[in-house]
């Protein structure tokens, strides 16, 4: 028996107190708190006179204001988004629906039966604890008292007919010519499960402006506004109706620090222990004078930040609500406390990271089990300034520490490349790569920022100074964007099923596209883009007509408030109130797929005539079976990631149709859309629905992962060929892009070994491609972590534009990141 | 069974035998033509190793010139024996020198001196593997004197700048510190500071099966790392700079 490598970087938390956190947090089931939506459906059921901005803000306020105030053991910062260790607040607002169905016992959404959830750790508690007590589980993984659980049936009960989702289905449903198309899509596995459970996200705030101005001056200055707006100007009365609504949000926030003030206090009060008094005393001054007004101290930032990101995910129903360049905003405060230093920044660092990793959601099933319970909160590191100096510093340092000591599974952390980051900062990234969870992942800011400049205009101080990852590997620009909120994912590899199958879905026969003859690869390769191409128009304009249902029931105001320029221009991010609004984009995967399946056809049929077009379907259809030596041959002709342009210039060609195609359509903001390609866990689930592939792939393997990583086994001419391949992609085109490398910790190992990863990441940013990240462990390791999950409750791996818990990773995608080619260097 | 590649062979090598196909090596021409691996369709028969010219390889080699200029790494030509085909190292460390690509060859010193001799202008670094300096022992061990190689190594120590020693610690046959003693002394005399340690492992075992070859060095089992510093530990306090590769 060949032993298992060790990771070679294994860190430990800081301090006895954050060894705590994360024990508490790896210890602790999920639960359903209903307290913040059965007050926010308290108001809204008396609100009803109210124009929709000033009753949104009115009901989160008023549910802010009543949210009880919970400060556990040992903590130094204050605010949760629920009162559990592991809570999520289910939003009946945006999505009655799925619940309903789960409390009806009805059929879920299509999607759902190809969804996998994992089963260990804190899903398998609180199946335990549901099995033994009279919790029940609800949505697959959280437990909810029976109390709750019924007073919850009868909020879902009443958002029936009012959500977002509810009025998003009467306009689309009724108004789309092509209804029917985005049903069967569904039906067939074309697209994501609707997403209006989880719309929104991707959204970085001005933490810069929350932090540094206060709330306090903030409320003056929209006061002021709507003191001096002449009423006589077009547009007056809906400015005053979104400052107004604002001012009600920012009360309604302080008001949720201000209890957390007076809990603090009372705990103090009784607290025995003199230094436990101290620090809850402490945290009483802290809470009430931030957000309200501009830190004193570093410590005072951190809680300041905290309360605003805490505050904005309170109010939506995000995924890749991410904090952003938080180096960069709390790095004047760092400067400016003669107390502070990288060694006592790091334990309110890990403390603030266990709180990130706390929050949770719940969703339909097919968005938990697509998201993996994965926040995607993301936080960039390093990059340059304005003026293009390299900007990481200190607290850069110390996030990283914090990370490599903690391995918490949120934030995310990435890394905006650049040559001249210092080396001990590259080094120290390169060491969190070793601990094998996963991050940083690698971003190259360059690339961003040409395509920024092409697409947005912008001035390039601005761009520098502003981009960030909101999400995945989505880049963004930070407190001026509107989230980028989009309609889920669209299958490349259904596509492909649609063209052996003369446009029907083999498994349910569903026809989606007139059946076409096919004499040459000129006319596949068009049959393909006809798919694509209503597969997507189709897609958008739903998801246009969607949005506007969004603006009539769950605007966000508080958010807004962060977002420039909505203060400024009195307009709301629905009403096109942020500086960018082209940042929507269309999100597909697969397409390495489809691009290596028209490599194969267009070699083994149209040149070497080994054998007919329609024998090779037929092969297909028979999944390969009795025509394994035709799949052999298919699997010879050159595939994507070997550096092959034959295969390559396939994949670009594809690439540039996609990208081209999604942009000729505006967004629900009256801009292009933009092209992006992710994964998160789409390639199982995606995989799944596929029947097999010219390219060799077997019916329900999952799809390629990320987005120009090669098909596991394909990739035949080690990682440096996979850069190459993968680098000939004009990255600028597109906002993301996601490549997984493999390692095993031995190709890593010392100091050599990192300098060879950073000169990895270096030459291929410099050819130039966008994004790479790695994983970094023994493949025997991870196997032994299937057989032997109590052996490894921490274990943190990569899998697409997050990482996570091993143990509550489905089988299927574990098998999946076992299954990727293992390299070294 | 399938039994497609029994039928394919030309030669008869492959036959049946308590249900499992047996290769018969002895019987296998090598032919060019290689119809069993073909006739597999889940390759479990390939041909190890493959004919490659002097252009394809350049061409592979120079694709990867950006990743050596920011990694400091460059070309190992290592075995096998690169000088087993010394016609073809020559060439291709001529072009790999004229494409400015750093250029390491690992070699077990069994090499004429006047292949030897061509390959030092053209070679950024010598990696030179020493086994057993007793001459008995390594005859033995390795089936050839251990004269011609020290003599090797003296030549390429006294023309060329960058010689690493390299040193497989296989357990009971070559880490006994009398061994160990001799090969620093060889060092010593030769003005040798730098060598790699290479722990014995058995991940080869299996392909001595595939290519129908006894193992004989089953059981000998594995080093602990804590093992490993002693070794190490004694060329460093030697003024012998080591390293564990």
């Amino acid at each position: 028996m060949e032993h298992i490598a060790n990771r070679e970087i294994t860190g430990k938390p800081s301090c006895e107190r954050s060894a705590f956190f994360k024990s508490r947090y790896l210890n602790a089931p999920l639960m359903v708190d209903i307290e913040y939506i059965s007050h926010l459906t308290d108001s809204h059921r008396k609100t009803g006179n109210l124009d929709v901005l000033l009753r949104r803000a009115t009901d989160h306020a008023w549910a802010l204001s009543h949210l009880t105030p919970v400060i556990n053991q040992k903590d130094m910062l204050a605010g949760n988004k629920t009162r559990f260790i592991r809570g999520a607040i289910p939003y009946a607002n945006y999505a009655a629906e799925p619940f309903l169905k789960e409390m009806r016992k009805e059929e879920q959404d299509d999607q759902s039966k190809h969804t996998a959830q994992g089963i260990g750790g804190g899903i398998g508690k609180a199946m335990e604890e549901a099995a033994a007590s009279g919790l029940r589980l609800i949505s697959g993984k959280f437990l909810i008292s029976s109390e709750d659980y019924e007073s919850f049936r009868e909020i879902c009960e009443y958002w029936e007919d009012k959500s977002f989702m509810e009025q998003g289905n009467r306009l689309w449903r009724k108004n789309f010519k092509e209804a029917e198309f985005i049903d069967n899509g569904w039906k067939i596995g074309l697209y994501t499960a609707p997403h209006e459970p989880c719309p929104e996200g991707r959204l970085i705030l001005d933490y810069e402006t929350a932090v540094g101005r206060g709330y306090h001056a903030i409320i003056k200055e929209i006061e002021a506004k709507i003191n001096s707006d002449s009423p006589d100007s077009e547009g007056h009365v809906s400015r005053l109706e979104f400052w107004k609504s604002s001012v009600i949000a920012l009360r309604g926030a302080i008001a949720f620090a201000q209890n957390y003030a007076a809990e603090a206090s009372r705990m103090a009060a009784i607290e025995s222990d003199p230094i436990r008094r101290a620090e809850l005393e402490q945290m009483a001054e802290i809470c009430s004078r931030v957000p309200m007004e501009a830190p004193r101290n570093f410590q005072e930032s951190v809680q300041s930040f905290w309360f605003t990101y805490l505050l904005g995910h309170i109010e939506g129903s995000h995924l890749g609500y991410s904090p952003g360049r938080l180096d960069q905003v709390l790095i004047p405060y760092f400067k400016n406390d003669p107390a502070i230093s990288i060694g006592k920044a790091v334990p309110l660092l890990e403390e603030l990271f266990v709180k990130m990793t706390q929050i949770e959601y719940i969703a339909s099933l097919s968005w938990q089990g697509l998201g993996h319970g994965n926040l995607y909160q993301n936080l960039i590191l390093g990059g340059v300034d304005e003026n293009g100096n390299p900007a990481d510093n200190d607290l850069s340092m110390a996030i990283l520490q914090a990370q490599i000591n903690m391995q918490m599974t949120q934030p995310t952390l990435s890394v905006w490349w650049n040559d001249n980051l210092s080396t001990s900062f590259q080094m120290k990234a390169a060491e969190c790569v070793k601990t094998g969870v996963g991050y940083p992942a690698f971003f190259n800011q360059k690339t961003y920022i040409t395509h920024e400049l092409n697409t947005s205009g912008l001035p390039i101080e601005t761009i520098r100074r502003n981009s960030a990852i909101g999400g995945c590997t989505e880049p963004t620009l930070q407190g001026m964007s509107y989230g980028i909120v989009q309609a889920g994912f669209v299958n490349h590899g259904k596509m492909i099923d649609l063209v052996i199958n003369k446009g029907v879905d083999p498994d349910t026969g569903i026809r989606m596209h007139p059946a076409r003859e096919l004499k040459t690869y000129q006319e596949v390769r068009q049959y393909y883009l006809d798919i694509m191409h209503a597969a997507i128009r189709n897609w958008q304009q739903y998801w246009n007509m969607v949005m506007i249902a969004h603006r009539q029931t769950v605007p966000l105001v508080f958010c807004s408030v962060f977002v420039n320029d909505c203060i400024a221009s009195g307009k709301c991010m629905d009403d096109g109130g942020a500086v960018l609004n082209s940042s929507i984009t269309t999100l597909s995967s697969g397409l390495v797929n489809v691009s290596n399946s028209l490599a194969v056809i267009k070699k083994l049929c149209f040149e070497d005539k080994t054998c007919s077009l329609s024998e090779l379907f037929y092969a297909v259809q028979e999944n390969w079976n009795g025509f394994e030596l035709l799949r052999k041959k298919a699997l010879e002709v050159p595939h994507w990631g070997n550096d092959d342009d034959y295969a390559d210039d396939i994949f670009l060609d594809l690439f540039k149709e996609y990208c081209d195609w999604v942009r000729g359509q505006d967004n629900y903001l009256g801009k292009p859309y933009d092209p992006s390609m992710l994964a998160i866990s789409t390639p199982v689930p995606f995989g799944k629905v596929c029947g097999a592939f010219p390219d060799g792939r077997l019916s329900g393997e999952p799809l390629a992962d990320g987005v120009t990583s090669p098909f596991p086994g394909t990739d035949l001419c080690g990682p440096t060929a996979v850069i190459r391949s993968s680098s000939k992609v004009d990255h600028t085109q597109i906002r993301g892009g996601l490549l997984n490398l493999k390692f095993h910790p031995s190709a890593l190992k010392g100091e050599t070994g990192s300098a060879n990863l950073l000169a990895l990441i270096k030459t291929y940013f410099e050819k130039p491609g966008f994004h790479v990240q790695f994983n970094v462990v023994d493949s025997r390791m991870l196997k032994d972590a299937q057989e032997h999950p109590e052996n490894y409750r921490d274990l943190v791996v990569r899998v697409a534009g997050f990482s996570a818990y091993w143990v509550e990773m489905s089988k299927a995608l574990q098998d999946q990141v076992i299954w990727r080619t293992e390299h070294s260097i | 069974m399938c039994n497609r590649c029994f039928a394919a062979c030309p030669s008869q090598a492959i036959t049946v035998k308590d249900g499992t196909l047996v290769h018969d090596f002895g019987i296998c021409s090598e032919c060019s033509a290689k119809p069993c691996t073909g006739a597999c369709p889940y390759d479990a028969r390939s041909i190890t190793g493959r004919e490659i010219s002097a252009d394809e390889l350049i061409d592979t080699i120079t694709r990867d010139i950006p990743f050596y200029r920011n990694s400091g790494g460059g070309v190992t030509f290592s075995g096998g024996e690169p000088f087993h085909q010394p016609e073809f190292l020559i060439e291709m460390l001529k072009r790999c020198q004229a494409a400015g690509i750093h250029t390491a060859v690992e070699t077990c010193g069994w090499a004429s001196q006047t292949d030897l001799r061509q390959a030092i202008p053209l070679t950024s670094l010598f990696l030179f593997d020493l086994k057993i300096i007793n001459p008995d022992n390594h005859l033995r061990h390795t089936g050839k004197p251990v004269e011609p190689i020290l003599e090797n190594l003296s030549l390429l120590a006294s023309e060329h700048p960058e010689v690493i020693v390299r040193f497989p610690l296989v357990p009971g046959i070559t880490d006994t510190w009398e061994n160990l003693n001799d090969i620093l002394g060889i060092m010593k005399k030769n003005g040798l500071s730098r060598i790699n340690l290479e722990p014995y492992h058995s991940l080869g075992a299996d392909k001595y099966q595939e290519h129908g070859l006894d193992y004989l060095l089953h059981n000998l089992g594995h080093y602990e790392s804590g093992n490993l510093d002693s070794f190490r530990d004694f060329f460093i306090s030697r003024g012998v700079s080591c390293d564990i590769v």
